[in-house]
């Protein structure tokens, strides 16, 4: 069976194109697709489409609808209005859901991220914020990722390495939780094995400004759901995904891990 | 002298105006039109036998400005620049310049200002400068991939009691562009790869935001910026329209007096219109639904149309009542020369216009009919009912053409009073700690680079966390391994002493950046950015200025594809230094073999490629130094060209590690900058070869160099080993400095201006 995925926009989302770009080069069908061809009774027969019409869906990186609310607050109020229902039976069926910058904003406005109960995989309301960065502007720059997950997240089982570098390029992508309960949040994600990414330096050291770019409470860079198949990272594997992209020699780089492992998944999922 | 005649339409009674009268109508409406102008005009209605009506006065003042017929500039450009083109050279007659990329794909490129906006309001200036620049190359039918920002500011340490009434100070100025072209630039999703910050004092109060933009197209779907045919339907798309930006192009085409009451000329941003409205015209370019499709930009509606028809040999019939509007009550004259942003103009064939409005739909994207093409070349414009504008396109859209007075302001004698430093390593962190020259990750960290994942080489190269300034960026546009190399470049410390060397110089710089990152010079645009074209000393240098690129262009081979003149950059309190920015494009035939400027090991040979002459004029030595020089670096075509191919080859022959070019302080700071992200050198060089800014040269990281030298020396041509790369320290010979107190001095230079 061919594995079919969308990448999901709206106006103002714009990491799409090389996002699809990163499936297809793995052999999978990958396209993107309008949100409002998923419910506007405006669009033409040929163009409407159904989340069953998919395997895995992305939400991928840009500003959507503007950001000018908090980011990813509009794209998600939209996703919620006309798919949550389709969106929930997704992902409790096993589906991969992916959010890459703009996209982990969205899941975790949506609730989907954390994403603590398994049965209920969208929260009514936000477990937690991707806030402004502590340099309080826009930075676009490279940074080292350590890959902690122990299995769980069905978009990094095939990375082989501890340490990759993907780019980041946010204004508001700062992990914060409820005030009070980070503790236990953080207790509650490491025993469930949903951090997958931590920012780290060069020699692979927890370190701060500017390795951590934003100010992520415990360097948190990407987390996942309890039940492993729905992803959110600031950082943008898209970017780092060919060789040249990161000026290397090699034809393929770090990126490529998440989009392997996930179309992996899938493979074996059928 | 106005009588309504319609409900928000007058008459202007101008045939029995005096030339009192004539200059007060101009004025009083804004027009900016002058005594002569408004006597052709009236004429033109003498014949007509009516008077004008408001709307029609209006379209003339704007089809007149400086900004959209290029009035003082056109005769000189025809006379020296333009003409000159290359096989590859697809098309120069629009907005935007259209080459050749491979067999299959073309280019588009297009470079323009911004200037008044943002001396004004300088977020909203900058932010829609992006919108505007990504509209000239979308309207040729092509994907935007880069967006390019050379920027102009008064020093950064002005002290606030020293500026002027009303002027606003560099650091707010800096800070709110930046703030504009981010948040434009990223949110419309474009990468913005490269540009040029530089200060000096005569910015302070008329600050420079050029935007440049590069864009993809297939060859065979590019798309003309006029009418297809008589019965063409013309099609309205994007944001609607409204008050903002009324009067911009006259507004620009004159010195700005007072930034405080114009900026109403300002116009509003709204990238998230514009990313969904790139979407929709590129799906309706590609599935092939248009004949033309044109911007609206500098006079709005009114030029859009006017061009698009003039252009197509055709007349058209506007009706004004079905343009979607931000608010009531607008006056039709208001609607017809408003330069709202967010809105493209396309002719369709009518059997297509359901698609198109339905694509347009599709995207969310506002989109009406209002207009049909006509075979009979007039113009005419309905509201509701009433016919309130009708004139031969000829007459409104081609403009006057003027050869102004010139007056040469050259120095005659020539003044050298540079001498050694008492303290050499003194001098030189001054000059990596001046803003010109130091890092720039300030802004350059704003904005997004890699958006769309096809950067290359990027602004900032080398090891992660130390970068370096790279001297061009490059892309991957398609899916072959060809990529461009972009580059923006101009020293206006050169060009202010001597306009003809200075731009020359220009030249020479914006090839020596396209060659040292691997890549074959290909095209460039300008962005000449002048001040009052009525003052003969002005004149004067955009004369020198066009003279020397014109020569460059020609002797060197490179065509000039696309360009932008900018006049009247200019207040009480002076003109700007002479600005002509330069935008290279270079072919990188394969984007894995780009050259970075960061040292890569230890141990390998230092070369320097060409000849270094005593040339401090315009040099960041003699800023810094305070020592006058008024020798400007000359440079040479041919030898350029010989140079460069030499170079090209040298990338194929050897192995090259590393390469930069020597521009602002010279291959002192050039060398510093290759040695900021960890490895330190020792080379040997004297006074002049440290710190003159002559032309025609780089430095070279490389294996073998004798081999490489002696290459270079059977062409017969210039390269000599100057030293070695290793260790943690800059040593020149001369004097000595340790890397980190360098890389301090470079990364805090700029920044520490700045929250």
């Amino acid at each position: 069976m061919d594995i079919r995925v969308a990448v999901l926009r709206i106006e103002g989302t714009n990491c799409e194109d090389e996002t699809v770009r990163a499936f297809r080069a793995l052999g999978v069908e990958a396209e993107a697709v309008h949100l409002k061809q998923f419910y506007s009774d405006m669009i033409k027969d040929d163009e409407v489409r159904s989340v069953w019409d998919y395997h895995c869906l992305v939400f991928p990186g840009g500003f959507s609808a503007g950001d000018y609310v908090r980011a990813g607050a509009i794209f998600s109020a939209r996703v919620k209005s006309v798919l949550r229902k389709d969106l929930e039976e997704f992902i409790k069926e096993g589906y991969p859901v992916l959010g890459i910058c703009n996209g982990f904003q969205v899941l975790v406005e949506l609730g989907a991220l954390p994403g603590f109960d398994e049965d209920k995989p969208i929260a009514e309301e936000p477990q937690m914020a991707l806030a402004i960065n502590d340099s309080n502007r826009f930075e676009c720059r490279p940074t080292f990722l350590k890959h902690e997950n122990r299995g769980k997240c069905v978009f990094t089982r095939k990375l082989k390495k501890e340490i990759v570098m993907y780019p980041v390029a946010h204004a508001e992508g700062k992990v914060v939780f409820p005030r009070g309960k980070e503790e236990e949040y953080l207790e509650r994600l490491i025993e469930n094995d949903q951090i997958v990414f931590r920012y780290v330096d060069p020699e692979g050291n927890y370190a701060s400004y500017p390795w951590n770019p934003n100010g992520s409470f415990y360097n948190i860079a990407g987390i996942c759901n309890v039940k492993g198949n729905v992803f959110g990272l600031m950082p943008h594997p898209e970017r780092a995904f060919f060789g040249w992209q990161v000026g290397r020699e090699e034809e393929f780089f770090d990126g490529k891990y998440v989009f392997e492992s996930v179309v992996d998944y899938l493979r074996k999922f059928y | 002298m106005y009588r309504e005649i319609y409900p928000g339409v007058y008459e202007v009674d101008i045939l029995n105006a005096s030339d009192e009268d004539l200059v007060k109508i101009s004025e009083e409406m804004g027009l900016n039109l002058s005594l002569d102008e408004m006597k052709v005009i009236k004429e033109y209605f003498k014949k007509k036998g009516r008077n004008p009506r408001d709307i029609e006065l209006q379209a003339l003042g704007q089809a007149w400005s400086e900004h959209c017929c290029y009035k003082s500039s056109k005769y000189w450009l025809k006379k020296y620049l333009l003409g000159f083109k290359t096989d590859y050279v697809i098309s120069t007659e629009y907005d935007a310049g259209v080459v050749e990329f491979d067999e299959e794909q073309a280019y588009v490129v297009a470079l323009e200002s911004h200037n008044h906006p943002s001396a004004v309001e300088p977020y909203g200036g900058a932010a829609t400068g992006i919108g505007g620049i990504l509209r000239d190359v979308l309207c040729m039918g092509a994907q935007p991939v880069a967006l390019v920002d050379p920027l102009f500011f008064g020093e950064l340490s002005t002290p606030y009691e020293k500026l002027p009434p009303g002027i606003k100070h560099p650091v707010y100025l800096l800070e709110g562009v930046v703030a504009g072209i981010r948040d434009y630039g990223n949110r419309v999703g474009i990468p913005t790869v490269a540009g040029m910050v530089f200060f000096d004092e005569s910015y302070l109060t008329n600050c420079l935001v050029n935007v440049g933009c590069v864009g993809i197209a297939k060859k065979d779907r590019i798309i003309p910026s006029k009418a297809g045919g008589e019965g063409d339907i013309f099609i309205l798309a994007g944001g609607a329209t409204g008050r903002d930006g009324i009067h911009g192009v006259t507004f620009a085409s004159a010195e700005l007096t007072d930034t405080e009451s114009t900026r109403s000329a300002v116009q509003l941003g709204n990238p998230i219109m514009k990313e969904p409205l790139i979407h929709a015209c590129l799906e309706i370019v590609e599935k092939g639904l248009l004949t033309g499709m044109k911007d609206l930009g500098g006079g709005g509606l009114s030029c859009a149309v006017g061009e698009m028809a003039l252009a197509a040999g055709y007349g058209a019939e506007v009706w004004l009542d079905k343009v979607h509007l931000k608010e009531k009550d607008m006056k039709p004259w208001e609607i017809w020369i408003s330069e709202s942003q967010e809105r493209m103009l396309l002719t369709v064939k009518p059997k297509h216009v359901d698609e198109v409005l339905y694509i347009f739909r599709k995207w969310d994207v506002p989109a009406s009919v209002i207009g049909v093409v006509k075979g009979e070349k007039v113009l005419r414009v309905y509201y509701k009912d009433w016919l309130i504008y009708e004139m031969d396109i000829e007459f409104v859209t081609k403009g006057p053409e003027y050869c102004r007075a010139t007056a040469e302001k050259r120095e005659k004698v020539e003044v050298d009073e540079v001498k050694e430093p008492e303290d050499f390593a003194k001098v030189f962190l001054k000059m990596m700690s001046h803003p010109n020259v130091a890092s720039k990750e300030w802004v350059i960290r704003q904005y997004d680079h890699e958006v769309r994942g096809n950067t290359v080489l990027k602004p900032l190269q080398g090891r992660i966390g130390f970068e370096t300034h790279g001297d061009a960026a490059v892309v991957k546009p398609t899916e072959s391994w060809r990529g461009l190399a972009i580059t923006a470049d101009v020293n206006p410390w050169m060009t202010r002493i001597d306009p003809f060397w200075g731009t020359a110089s220009a030249f020479d710089e914006m090839v020596r950046n396209l060659v040292a990152v691997n890549s074959r010079p290909h095209s460039f645009v300008d962005c000449l950015n002048f001040g009052n074209p009525e003052k003969p000393e002005r004149m004067w240098e955009f004369v020198e200025s066009v003279k020397a690129l014109g020569w460059m262009s020609k002797e060197f081979g490179l065509p000039c594809v696309s360009g932008n003149v900018s006049f009247y950059n200019e207040t009480p309190y002076g003109g700007v230094a002479p600005t002509p920015t330069l935008m290279g494009i270079g072919i990188v035939e394969d984007v894995r073999k780009a050259v970075t400027s960061n040292f890569k090991k230890e141990g390998s040979e230092i070369v320097l490629v060409g000849e270094t002459k005593r040339e401090f004029g315009g040099s960041l030595y003699s800023k810094v130094t305070g020592m006058k020089c008024n020798v400007v670096p000359k440079t040479d075509p041919k030898v350029l060209k010989n140079y460069a191919e030499a170079m090209l080859e040298a990338f194929k022959k050897f192995k090259v590690l590393s390469c930069h070019d020597p521009a602002e302080g010279g291959v002192a700071v050039a060398l510093a900058e290759m040695a900021i992200c960890g490895i330190g050198f020792e080379v040997d060089l004297s006074f002049t070869e440290l710190f003159s800014e002559s032309n025609t040269r780089w430095i070279v990281e490389v294996k073998n160099a004798e081999n490489f030298v002696n290459f270079f020396e059977e062409k017969g041509l210039r390269a000599r080993v100057i030293g070695y790369t290793g260790g943690d320290k800059l040593n020149y010979g001369r004097f000595s400095v340790e890397l980190s107190e360098v890389e301090k001095a470079w990364r805090s230079g700029f920044s520490k201006f700045l929250r």
